[in-house]
């Protein structure tokens, strides 16, 4: 069943040409060259790094003393906290120097459960496993980066 | 001897970037992807309204400073929310699907951009932001439930769809490229303790299981890499040798969403520019052909039963 054909005229595919070629060049220099920030045009890095057989391998939490007396961690979704684990982890750094930017996760965390125990005082932490010759060697060392006393 | 004359190579690449192919297939995918981002924005970049409200971790991405787009707040977010599904239920319908699509493609960007403005970008997106982008510059023939049985072949539809199925590709290709070019241009990815890093960042059980055979996860690592490399392939591979290929991806897919919980759906569906989407409505009309054609041999064969009835 043939129902015709459309033929784009000389303009039109040297311009579509044109345009992807183009694209594929933005994408490999993006690859070679650019971070993150070029998206969409960046490097496509994520699991892309190599990590040695004794590696330190990092992980970072954030651990709340509730109004109820209790320690909880702060589960680092949207339902959560209102804030992914990966943006605490990308701004560790930045926390760090300035600890109220922790204050929006309590914020966070009283807006979607205020019905629930209210962060008192965060801790941001990070765990440390170490790898020995590849493998996993024993349970993680924590260690305490910043501290805030939630603002009420 | 008829000896069949080459065309030069800039009209063989040329035509290569744009094959004729079926407005049906845009048609579907139209459809499919428009939906798709109504479900995208709920379930996976999902925060953007959220950083509406809370914007105080934005950090505007290159494209977003280049065009000096205004930070988040409630009001664009809410905006922008409400314009994107509106413009995605008219968009899938193939009823105004290019106006529907020129609302899209720059919507959705924005939307992505501040989704993932806060020092986190996911990888996942480039094949389905091209294809909103691309999708509209195709001129559709008919509107409606028409369009999808549409055989009219279009180099334009051609060339949008050689683009989307180009960035499906370039996805696992310049991941290739991102894991030689992570540790100085050097080839240790496939036997380092990436996948080990990687569960013991998000335990889960069938993660701290392979925790214990660390060989099993550098076979996966190997087997990733090498594909990765070859992925280009598929662009020229024609029939069962290419669904081969997708088949193999997706399974990928699967293996990735066991062991390190991230699924990569928004270029899964993507690989449906792939898939010859125009034969869906001649194949449903062939059966109901057939289907139709059985009905009318047994109707005289009724007719001619009541008949005798009657005369009995």
């Amino acid at each position: 069943m043939t129902e015709g054909e459309l033929k784009l005229g000389r303009v039109g595919k040297a311009a579509r040409v044109a345009v992807a070629v183009v694209g594929i060049v933005l994408l490999v220099n993006g690859s070679a060259r650019a971070s993150d920030d070029a998206w969409p045009f960046g490097p496509m890095s994520q699991y892309a790094g190599s990590v040695p057989d004794d590696y330190a391998v990092t992980f970072t939490r954030i651990s709340a003393e509730t109004d109820a007396g209790t320690t909880v961690d702060v589960p680092l979704n949207i339902e959560g906290a209102g804030v992914a684990r990966a943006e605490i982890e990308a701004r560790t750094g930045e926390i760090e120097k300035d600890p109220s930017l922790l204050q929006q996760v309590a914020d966070g965390w009283k807006k979607k459960h205020a019905d629930q125990p209210q962060y008192v005082k965060l801790e941001l932490i990070r765990d440390t496993t170490q790898l020995v010759k590849g493998r996993v060697e024993g349970p993680p060392t924590p260690e305490v980066l910043a501290t805030w006393q939630v603002r009420r | 001897m008829s000896a069949t004359v080459k065309p030069p190579l800039g009209a063989r690449v040329a035509g290569w970037f744009t094959p004729k192919i079926a407005l049906a297939r845009v048609a579907w995918l139209r459809t499919v992807l428009y939906l798709f981002v109504i479900l995208d924005m709920h379930a996976f970049v999902r925060d953007t309204r959220l950083k509406g409200e809370h914007p105080g971790l934005y950090q505007p991405l290159l494209l977003a400073r280049i065009f000096d787009l205004p930070k988040p707040s409630v009001a664009n977010t809410t905006a922008l929310y409400v314009v994107l599904i509106v413009a995605c239920l008219i968009g899938a319908t193939n009823w105004f699907p290019r106006v529907a699509g020129w609302v899209i493609a720059p919507a959705f960007t924005w939307w992505v951009l501040i989704g993932m403005s806060d020092g986190k970008v996911d990888h996942d997106h480039l094949a389905l932001v091209i294809a909103l982008w691309v999708l509209p510059t195709v001129k559709s023939q008919k509107r409606g439930r028409a369009a999808f049985g549409d055989q009219t072949r279009s180099e334009a539809a051609g060339w949008a769809v050689r683009c989307v199925q180009i960035c499906v590709i370039a996805t696992y290709f310049l991941s290739w490229v991102a894991k030689v070019r992570s540790p100085g241009w050097k080839f240790t990815w496939p036997g380092s303790a990436v996948l080990t890093w990687a569960i013991v960042r998000r335990p889960h059980p069938v993660g701290e299981w392979l925790l214990h055979h660390p060989w099993m996860l550098h076979v996966m690592q190997w087997v990733g890499f090498i594909a990765e490399f070859f992925s280009p392939v598929i662009l020229w591979l024609k029939g069962k040798w290419q669904l081969l290929g997708a088949l193999f991806f997706l399974g990928f897919h699967v293996a990735n969403t066991a062991i390190l919980l991230i699924h990569f759906l928004p270029t899964v569906v993507c690989w449906l520019a792939f898939a010859p989407l125009e034969r869906i409505v001649p194949w449903f009309r062939k059966k109901r052909l057939a289907r139709d054609a059985r009905k009318t041999e047994e109707q005289p064969e009724s007719g001619r039963q009541a008949e005798q009835q009657a005369g009995a």
